[in-house]
């Protein structure tokens, strides 16, 4: 019965995934159902449901089944599932095929497949955003997605 | 990604990233960032060296290498490695505790119906197992 035996135990579920983990792109399994906030630097892909938060520092891909309902906040965003909530990106957003968005979208940069179905506003940082909810605290954050200079200039 | 026992898939949570709130589901996780809230899942856990948990956990088997503060609860077998740390109390139908884990808390053995791979419950308790006597 070796004591020390490392990878004796661990091997059965942990084998490949003990090398993981460190700057690993985090994943979260399509049965997977987390209900609360998840915040952080590095990529993740999601596939299973979020009833919840994502402030993320870094890619953010929502994979086939995956059900956000929620504010997504991240720096590349890509949607192939379905999200009811608003979609902040700081680099780009680009929405796949079968991505099903309810909601605000925020980015600088913007992609649509054919076949995606987007219900909601827009906002690349063009036009001075007016702030549709005035209840969401972040909302008013993200919509910080610095407007170059079309801001109407009258100084006081 | 590795087909185990009850669960299809292991999820992963790495270094740099936290939840907090609820997880659960019929999945496996490995965890390498930070959690806080809890934990119920039909699959096992695998809390690595640099995971930090501070959650209660449910799961069927769970293997600790780095810290939880929090009840667990392992349907099956409850593993704690060298460098994992376990402040609080747990269940589990089986313990394999390895010299140099901190325990400290209450351990209660479930009578496990039927266990099939009688995982050896090799209870070597070289580690500092404090009993603390804190009713819930």
């Amino acid at each position: 019965m070796p004591l020390f035996g490392k990878k004796k135990k661990e091997s059965k579920m942990v084998g490949q995934q003990a090398a993981l983990g460190q700057n690993e792109t985090t994943y979260f399994g399509k049965n997977l159902q987390i209900k609360g906030r998840v915040s952080g630097n590095g990529n993740l892909i999601i596939l299973g449901s979020l009833n919840g938060e994502f402030r993320l520092k870094g890619r953010l891909k929502i994979a086939q089944p995956a059900k956000i309902k929620g504010d997504v906040n991240a720096d590349v965003i890509s949607v192939n599932g379905k999200v009811q909530g608003s979609l902040t990106a700081h680099d780009s957003v680009h929405l796949d095929k079968t991505a099903r968005i309810e909601g605000r979208i925020n980015t600088p940069k913007l992609s649509i497949m054919e076949g995606a179905i987007f219900d909601g506003e827009i906002n690349m940082g063009v036009r001075a955003p007016q702030p549709a909810k005035s209840t969401a605290a972040d909302t008013g954050r993200s919509s910080q997605v610095t407007p170059p200079s079309a801001e109407k200039p009258t100084p006081r | 990604m590795g087909k185990d026992s009850a669960a299809d898939s292991t999820s992963l949570l790495s270094k740099n990233v936290r939840i907090e709130g609820e997880i659960e589901g019929p999945e496996n996780l490995h965890v390498e960032g930070y959690i806080k809230g809890s934990i119920q899942l039909s699959g096992d856990i695998f809390i690595g060296n640099t995971g930090i948990v501070e959650a209660d956990m449910e799961a069927k088997n769970i293997v600790i290498q780095g810290e939880v503060t929090g009840n667990v609860f392992a349907h099956k077998q409850l593993e704690i490695h060298p460098s994992g740390k376990l402040i609080g109390d747990c269940s589990a139908a089986s313990i394999d505790i390895k010299e140099g884990a901190v325990f400290e808390g209450r351990s209660n053995m479930i009578q496990s119906s039927g266990s099939s791979a009688g995982s050896s419950s090799s209870g070597n308790i070289s580690a500092t197992t404090v009993p603390k006597q804190h009713q819930q």
